[in-house]
Formats: structure tokens, sequence, C-alpha cells
């Protein structure tokens, strides 16, 4: 195993993109590794002709990848849009590997982000140098992407500022990105797309301009809808988690991740389970992706804290921290949730002991 | 000869346009469609340029009209393309499924069973009611489209890997453009699904049976080429005809009974799923749109979603439309269809037009996916009079009939308007709730605002009250009549005659006065009486706008009030919580009508009334103190005497359960008159300061429980004003002499202005 952190999707699926690449018999957008239908087999996972297992990247609604992959075949860029943690950078990541078999292409929003990280930048000794030519200049990801025919990432778009972001207007529409130094302009090879993500939490902190919106398709990737499907995804991420890490713990039981689903989930929707009782609802998102951290915060205290077995007081603390992110009021809500829901369940009684003992 | 039997889903417009192809190309003598023979009378109809579907065939059983069945047609309808294609032609068309006479009879027979197995044949419930779960059984047993209720056909999809047959059926069949050899592949798919699943109920094979014996009757009047229509799940039957001598033996001895057809007007809305109709469609205006336009790839239908947005005010230009279209378009190729459908359509619509929000896509599904389009039917169609004389009525006023809501304010000093208002009045005594009458905004007593939205259903109540007369005003009069005479409860003939006065119905009204004189005098319930009262007084004090003839309610409103006086302060002893709980509110309700009325004597009458109640020892608690309460309003009980009755209210000696009583009637209401009335505040505070420790900790209590009513906000008013006024000196009395006129006098015109005023007139 390599002793790199976190391998690229097309390198830990590099297998999968193999066996697909060689089943593949539909049509191929010019300069696409897969053809549509393989790239939303890879997302969804399925069984190949040859009996090849892919195993399923996003769970969810297929239609959704669908959409997704139908919109990069088109002149359109894909916006997907929700709540933090709902998989939005992970679909991207996988789109992009599937599609161009290259997820690396990728830009990642802040308010900080300048023109010169979207478009292009110099290099400045070169400029002082040798003036402007092209051996001056610095590529950035995007303008990678145009040249090579592959699909380019731009992570959190939303917190980028309005006047960076509208730099994007002219590289979507014309699918080109001048370069007046020069007098020249970069035409974008086919093949080339932009996939760009933006969560609900900052709606109107920099809000695209309709310009702009016209320019993307939204695909809004939503909460998992019932706590099965969270279970699923929460124990596959955990899995993959626990290869990676080689942690010598037990893999969690099932029931360890339905209590932590089941409490995020009802926190979230501001109600139990059964439906009878309401309760507040927190300041944070609470999601999935959330989830899978406390369980794999939990793995890696049991590992090298504890016997190696999961316990509740290993969660515990993991759950209170997603729980809690303002200090004053997330409290009360949590405190109330643990006296009024979590305390009356019989077989809660371990995880209702260990959130008291961390008070 | 030749039989041709063209097996169709209802309501596909790929089945219809496959249909007049087919029939084109065919050039048949004779056209036989799936439907109720009884109703072959109508088919005349079709192609009457004022027969414009969606409509639908009511048939129903004149003396029991709960059984009725409708056989709905849109312009995508198959056996609506047959028809038509016939009429034009003017070949002869008939239906041929088992007379709804028989099926009737049938259920009739079914329904008598099950309720001699009950035990009781009389208590069953008729076996349908007229809602619309019902008008969904019935066709589902009866039979308009039995097969894709139960959908065989999900089998055939899950074999082609469709997880629905809807869509199976759709893809394979409804887009389609290449349509040779269509009808024999759907005939094949269906026998070879009979085959895998040969459970068949009594009912179908009776249907069977007799589109079999209507095709053999064809036969033998010697026609030689004959199109036969019918749901495809019945193809393979009528293709491999089994012995006449077995369907004859089927059909034996049927029970019968007598059935009247009708063409009514039908919606779009009413044929879509949602409204709970079985065997609907769930996109009947996509429907429309695909059969109208059959070539269309989308862009035809993107456009009008976006002329639909751009009303509602949503940026969305042609490049959206371009983008959508392509997207669509993209994303049938990934599914590997060869065209968009819907489903494409509307997930390209959700991500380009609608930035990922679907509450737009819901609007795009009420205007466009299900439409409020409504089906028209000719006058000279035979209907029921009543109907006749409605829709003539519709036309006069001018107030169409339309499926979408549509919204009237109605000025009644307009002659039309109140005509108009009129008619919706009667039309709700007759239960047909058309139109619904809405609270306006405004002053004025003079307009009413009337939604309407015609419901299909309305036909079968229309041909239902038909029995009471021929035109509205009759059978209005009559129903009411009726009822008013049927009703032992005072409340219920208020109401009508409530209903009835802006119905303009004299002899109704007169008939219910005359009831309600007979109830009110032999009728010793006071709370009865107090019920009716409320809404007689607004007929009073409202009624006259509506140039109706008040006066004759005036009289027994004031001989009612009399014996409510008389009755009441015995009504009020001896009676427990609840019941005094609910002689509280009438008490409310009664004192208010009689401010209302503005009668000297009748205010006098019940102010004695009310004084009897405050002092009487035996009455109740919570009545006491409400009744001293409005007569400290009314300004007959001050000073001295209030605070003495107060005293005894809250008098030590009392039980405190009592006494809290007592206390939540007197300060019933919100606290806002505790704190704008200096008599109640300055009663209450003494009372409270005078108290000494020892008494003041037992009804604390008492006290926490009536303020406890009170909101926050008032109770924290109230708060501030002991605070204000805790510093022992008395509230400071409002005394004449202290005013200084002349300055007074300049407050009195912004006083004016501030009411309203005109202050002219005094110049």
């Amino acid at each position: 195993m390599s002793d790199i952190l976190r391998q690229h999707a097309e390198q830990l699926f590099a297998q999968e993109l193999e066996e697909l690449k060689q089943q593949d018999s539909g049509h191929r957008p010019q300069n696409w590794v897969l053809a549509p239908q393989s790239v939303v087999t890879y997302l969804m996972g399925g069984t190949l002709p040859n009996g090849f297992e892919v195993s399923p990247k996003y769970i969810g609604n297929k239609r959704l990848m669908e959409i997704a992959v139908a919109t990069l075949t088109t002149d359109r860029a894909l916006l997907l849009y929700g709540l933090p943690g709902t998989a939005k950078s992970w679909v991207s990541e996988h789109l992009a590997a599937a599609i161009s078999g290259d997820s690396t292409l990728i830009v990642q929003g802040t308010a900080g982000t300048s023109e010169e990280a979207v478009r292009y930048g110099w290099n400045y000794a070169r400029l002082l140098a040798e003036g402007p030519t092209r051996q001056a200049l610095v590529e950035t990801p995007v303008m990678r992407a145009m040249q090579l025919g592959k699909i380019a990432r731009i992570e959190e778009l939303t917190r980028i500022g309005a006047d960076v972001q509208d730099s994007l207007i002219t590289i979507l529409s014309e699918k080109s990105l001048p370069v007046p130094e020069l007098n020249t302009a970069i035409q974008a090879v086919r093949g080339f797309n932009i996939i760009a993500t933006a969560n609900n939490r900052d709606k109107g902190v920099n809000e695209l301009s309709s310009a702009l919106k016209r320019r993307f398709n939204t695909v809004v990737l939503p909460v998992p809808d019932n706590t099965e499907e969270e279970i699923d995804i929460v124990r596959r991420r955990v899995e993959s988690f626990e290869k990676v890490m080689q942690l010598p713990a037990e893999p969690p039981a099932a029931q360890e991740i339905r209590r932590i689903v089941t409490i995020f989930r009802e926190l979230r929707n501001g109600v139990t389970a059964d439906g009878k009782t309401k309760i507040k609802i927190p300041s944070g998102t609470l999601s999935t992706a959330e989830a899978i951290s406390v369980v794999n915060n939990g793995l890696s205290m049991a590992a090298y804290f504890g016997d190696g077995r999961i316990t509740a007081s290993d969660l515990a603390a993991g759950i209170i921290g997603a729980v809690i992110k303002d200090p004053v009021q997330d409290k009360l809500v949590w405190q109330e949730y643990v006296e009024t829901v979590i305390k009356t369940r019989e077989d809660w009684k371990d995880i209702y002991r260990a959130c008291r003992e961390l008070e | 000869m030749a039989v041709h039997v063209l097996g169709i889903r209802h309501h596909g417009p790929g089945s219809a346009r496959n249909v007049r192809q087919y029939l084109e190309a065919l050039q048949p003598d004779m056209v036989l469609v799936e439907g109720p023979p009884d109703a072959d009378a109508l088919l005349q109809w079709v192609g009457h340029k004022e027969l414009q579907p969606p409509v639908a065939i009511l048939c129903y059983q004149p003396d029991r009209l709960q059984q009725g069945v409708f056989y709905p047609f849109a312009a995508f309808s198959p056996e609506w393309q047959a028809i038509q294609y016939a009429r034009e032609r003017n070949i002869p068309v008939r239906f041929m499924d088992l007379p709804v006479a028989h099926v009737f009879a049938l259920q009739n027979e079914r329904a008598q069973r099950a309720a001699l197995h009950a035990g009781n044949p009389d208590d069953a419930p008729p076996p349908l009611h007229m809602n619309n779960s019902a008008v969904a059984e019935e066709t589902d047993d009866t039979g308009a489209m039995p097969v894709f209720a139960h959908d065989p056909i999900s089998h055939l999809a899950a074999a082609a890997g469709f997880s629905d047959g809807e869509k199976w059926w759709e893809h394979m069949f409804e887009y389609r453009q290449d349509t040779g050899g269509i009808f024999d592949a759907v005939a094949e798919a269906m026998s070879a699904l009979r085959d895998e699943l040969p459970k068949m109920s009594r009912m179908e094979k009776l249907r069977e049976a007799w589109m079999r014996k209507t095709i053999r009757q064809a036969e033998k009047e010697l026609y030689t080429t004959l199109a036969v229509v019918c749901g495809a799940w019945h193809a393979p039957a009528l293709q491999h005809m089994p012995k006449q001598k077995d369907d004859n033996e089927l059909l034996k001895g049927l029970p019968k009974v007598k059935v009247e057809c009708t063409w009514i007007p039908w919606t779009y809305n009413r044929l879509s799923f949602t409204s709970g109709y079985g065997a609907g469609i769930f996109s009947p205006g996509w429907y429309a749109h695909t059969w109208q336009y059959p070539h269309d790839d989308g862009t035809r239908w993107m456009a009008r979603v976006a002329g639909l947005l751009r009303t509602k005010q949503m940026d969305t230009s042609v490049a959206h439309v371009i983008d959508a279209v392509r997207m669509a378009g993209s994303l049938a190729a990934l599914r590997g269809y060869s065209k968009a459908g819907l489903e494409e359509l509307n997930e390209a619509t959700l991500s380009v037009l609608c930035n990922g929000e679907d509450v737009l896509l819901q609007l795009i599904h009420d205007a466009l996916i299900v439409s409020d389009t409504i089906g028209d039917v000719p006058g000279e169609v035979p209907k029921p009079p009543l109907q006749h004389d409605i829709e003539k009525t519709q036309k006069s006023l001018r107030l169409p009939a339309t499926a979408e809501m549509k919204e009237y304010t109605l000025d009644l000093r307009k002659e039309n308007d109140l005509e108009r208002s009129v008619f919706l009045h009667r039309l709700q005594l007759l239960d047909i709730n058309w139109g619904q009458n809405h609270a306006t905004g405004g002053k004025g007593t003079f307009k009413e605002l009337w939604r309407l939205q015609w419901e299909p259903e309305y036909s079968i109540t229309i041909i239902e009250k038909g029995s009471w007369g021929n035109t509205v005003a009759e059978a209005a009069t009559k129903y009411v009549n009726s009822e008013a005479e049927k009703a032992q409860h005072l409340a219920i003939v208020c109401q009508l005659l409530a209903k009835a006065l802006p119905a303009e119905l004299p002899v109704a009204v007169e008939k219910l006065v005359q009831c309600i004189q007979n109830l009110a005098a032999s009728n010793g319930d006071v709370v009865q009486l107090m019920e009716a009262v409320p809404g007689l007084v607004s007929v009073i004090r409202y009624g006259n706008v509506r140039n109706t003839d008040a006066a004759m309610v005036t009289g027994i409103t004031e001989s009612m009030i009399t014996r409510i006086c008389v009755g009441l302060p015995v009504a009020c002893t001896a009676i427990d919580d609840a019941a005094a709980q609910k002689i509280l509110e009438l008490l409310y309700q009664t004192d208010d009508a009689v401010r209302l009325l503005q009668h000297a004597d009748i205010s006098v009458q019940w102010q004695q009334s009310l004084q009897v109640i405050a002092h009487h020892t035996g009455a109740a608690p919570v009545l006491k103190g409400y009744a001293t309460r409005l007569l400290a309003d009314a300004q007959v009980l001050q000073g001295r005497q209030l605070v003495q009755l107060f005293y005894y209210g809250m008098s030590r000696s009392n039980p405190p359960s009592m006494s809290a009583a007592w206390l939540e009637g007197f300060l019933k209401g919100n606290g806002a008159f505790l704190l704008l009335d200096p008599q109640l505040w300055q009663v209450v505070t003494t009372w409270v300061s005078e108290l000494e420790e020892g008494p003041f900790e037992e009804v604390l209590p008492l006290l926490r429980r009536t303020f406890a009513r009170f909101t926050p906000p008032e109770r924290r008013k109230l708060g501030e004003k002991v605070k204000h006024s805790s510093t022992g000196a008395p509230l400071p009395a409002v005394a004449d002499a202290a005013i200084d006129m002349e300055r007074a006098q300049c407050a009195i015109p912004v006083v004016l202005q501030l009411l309203g005023i005109q202050q002219t007139s005094h110049e």
C-alpha cells in the first residue's frame, strides 16, 4: 500500500475504471474516457456483463446522476447544490475521474480567490525578464482543463467574490479564454466542462449573477431520504476509511451506526424517528458526512485508546462535538435531547451515561 | 367477413393516432368501441361542433341515483377517435361492453346478498356513494379500464427492465413513430400475459362474452369489414372466439334495471390520478400536447413552459429554452430512448429553468401537465331540465363553468351581480357547492367574494335534485320546504333561513318563519332559542342590502328574545360545569345580538334578566360573574352596587372553586378589558389590596388561574399598571368638573378627523 494519505478517485478506483472502459459499448463523446452510461454505472454501481462488480459511489436517486452526466454532455456546466455534507465534492470528484480520468484540476473557492486563480497568472520574474510571453504565463487548472479537454472543478463557487465569478462567463459561453497581453486566446478542446459546487447555507453570500447562472444547470443533492439509505452510506464510507487508515479496530456494529444516524436524523428533522416528539434543531447541518466522521473518530479512539471494540463512550465525544456548534444555544438543545429522548430509550442507557459523563 | 381487433390503452395519444391511421387505411364499414351500449343513442352527438372533449358519458339509475358511472373521453382517447372517424364517414358505430343496465343490476344483487349476509338488510349502507373514490371503484368494477388499474402490464415492463408499466407502455407504444404491425404486437403481448395470469372475475368474463356477442350480431347484419377498438387486455379474447353457445349460456338471464345516459362536461383534472379516479392518467395536459403536436421534440413544450414561467415573473430567455431542449435530448439519449418523454423534459426544466427549485415545477404540473381544461356539451343534448335551467342561467348571467378556480367580487347594488349572488346562493341550498362564499375585506355589506370552480360531479347532484323541480328557484324552494318540515331542531331551521334569505325564495322564507315560530313556541329549551337568535339578528341587521323583507324575521326574533329573557334565569341554575360553559358562550353571543339589535325594550328586558342571574344564589357562579360583568359594561351596575356584588362573589365563605368560577366569568375575554376599563380595574385592585395576608394566600391560586388565560404581553402590562399605581394614590377619577371646556373643544376636530367623520357638514 502506498503511503499517500488519501488517493485520488481515479487511483483508488483505477481497476473499476479500466473494466468499465473495456466493457464500454455506448457512444463516447470526444475526449471522454467512458461513455455517459458507463459514467452513471461507475457512480451508482452495478454488475458489468463480464460479472465485474462496480461499487456504488453515490447512494441515492439515480436520476440525479443521469441529469448530472447528461448536463456535461451539453455545453452547459454543472452546478451541484445542497447542504454541507451531501456529497457534492465527492460526486464532483468521481464525475471528473470517470469522464476525464483526472479529478485533480481543481480550484478551491474562497473569499480570497482571485482572478489569477481562475484564469491565468504571471511568473513575474520571467515577465520582467522576457516581457509577456507564453512561458511567463502561469496556467490555472481551468486553463489546463480547456487545453486538455478535461473537466475542471470549482469548489464552493458561491464563496468566490462576484467579480471573480463572472470571469467564468466567457469561458463557459464562448469556450475560450482570451489573453489580451499576448493578443491570443486559449480555445477549449472538446470534452472541457466545469463542475462547480455550492452550498445552501451560503445562499446569498455571493449569489451567482443571472448571466452566470444561465451557464449552469443546477442539480440539488438532497439529504438521504430514509434511515436505511443513510446507514448504508455511513457504513460504506467507514469501511473504506478503515482500509485506508489500516485501523486495527473491529468494524463497528450496524447498531452503533444506526444509533448515530438516528440521532443525527432526529436532530436534523426536529422530530423523533417515531414522529411523536418534537425536538429543537441545533444550528449545525448534521449531514451524513458528519455522521461518517463521528464513526471514524470513534473507530480511531477504540483502536488507539480502547480495546479495539467501538463503544458508546468512543462515540459520545464525537457526537457532542458535531452537534454543539454554538456553545450556548446548541448546548441547551443537546441537553434537552439527551434528557428527553436518549434517556427514555431502554437500550440507549450506555450512550446516555457516556454523554452525561462528558458534560 | 374480417374482424380487426385494435388493442389500445384508454387515453393514450399514441394509441389514438395508431387507431386513426389504421382505420383510415382499413376503411371498415362498421366500428365497435368498448363502452356502454346503453349510450348508443348518444353517439350521434359526436361530431357536433359544440361537443368538445373532455366530456364523459354519465350512466345512472334514475330511481337510485347513488348508482352512477362515468365514461370519460378526451380528444386523445382512441375510443373518441374511432367514434369520430365513424361519424365523419357516416358508418355505423356501436358500443359493445356489457350494458350498464346489467352491471347495476348485478351490483344491486350483490349488495343485497351482502346485506342479507350481514343480517340487517335495512340498515345496510348503499353499495356506492357519490364521491371520488366511489367513482374510481365503479370504473374498476364495471370495467371502463380495469387492466391498467391492476396493471398486469407491469410484468412485461419488469421483463423489459422498466420500473413501472405506464412508462414501459409509453415508450413502447405511445411515443413510437413507426406504427407498422403495432396492434398485432399488442395482441401477442397480451395473449402471453393472459396465459400467465389466467385469473378472471365473473364480471370480466361477462363483459368479454357481451363484446363477442356484439361482434357476432354485426356479422349477422352482413357488415364485411369490422374494426373493434377495445382495451389491450381484451384483444386476445375477441380474436379467438369460443363457441357461440358458451357465451349465450353465460349471458342468459342477466338481471336488468332502467338506466339513463347523458353527455356531461369533464375536466382534465378529473382525468388525472391525483383526483382519485382509479383508471386515470398522470398527465392529461401533456397527452393533449403530444396528441396535438406528435412530432414535437420538446421545443414547443419548453416554449410553453417558458411562457408560463414568464407570466410568473421568472426571467426565462430563449437561450434557456434552447439549453433545456438540448438537456432533455441528451438525457433521453443517455437513457437509451429515441425521444425525450415528460420525465426528461421535467428534469431538464428543473435543472435548467428552475435552478433546481421544485416549487416552480409544481406550478408547471398544475397549469400544463394536468391543465385545467373543461369540455363542452351542446345545449340540445337531452338532459335533465334542471341542468338545462342551470346552463341557461349561467349563460345569461355570464358565469361560465370553468375547471380552474375563478374569483368574482359581486357588488350587490348592481342588478346583474345581485342576480348572480342569488343564483349562487340557490345552488348552495341545493348542495351544489360550485361557488364558495368568502369574507370580503373593505367596508360595506354590499360586497360578496365568490370563488367558483366546476366539478363534473355536480352533474350527479343536479340530476338528484332535479326531482324537486325543473328550475333552480322551484327546486330550491321545494327542497328547503321539505328540509324545514323534517327539521326538529331550531338551529337547523334558522341556518336554513339564513341561507334562504339571500337566495330570495319568498315562499320558502315564509315557510321557514312559520316553522321557527312553531318550534320556538313549543320549545322549552332556552339553549336552542339562544343558539338561533344571533343568526336571525344578523339577518335583520344586514339583510336589507338585498331588498329582502326582513320585517317578518324581526317579529319572531323579538318574541324569541322575550322567551329567552323569561327562561334564562332558571336555565342558569343547578347545572354542571360543562353546561355552564356552553351557556356562557351563548350569553356572550346573545348579548352581542341584543346590542346589535339596538331595540330599547328588548335591551331593558335582557338587562333585567341578567340582573336576576347576577343576584340569584343558585345560578352557576361563572354565569353570575359574567352577568355582573355584562351589566357593568352596560353601565347598569355601577359604584357601590358593583363593588358589593364583586365582594359577594369573591367572599371567603364561598368554596374556593365557586369564587374562582365567578372571577373567571367576571374577567371573561382578554386582559385588555381590565386595562382599559377604569371601573373594573378599580374594583379588582381595591379588592386585592384590601385582602389580608391569610386570605390572600388562599385566593392566590384562583387569581392565578384566571390571569393565566391572558396573553403574556397583557399580563406584563397589567403588572406595569399595578406597579405604576402602587404608590397608594387612588386612581385619578374622571371628574366632570376637571374638564376645561375650551381646551376640550380644540380637540374635537382632531377626533372627528380620526373617526373619519366629515366636519364640513357642521359648518
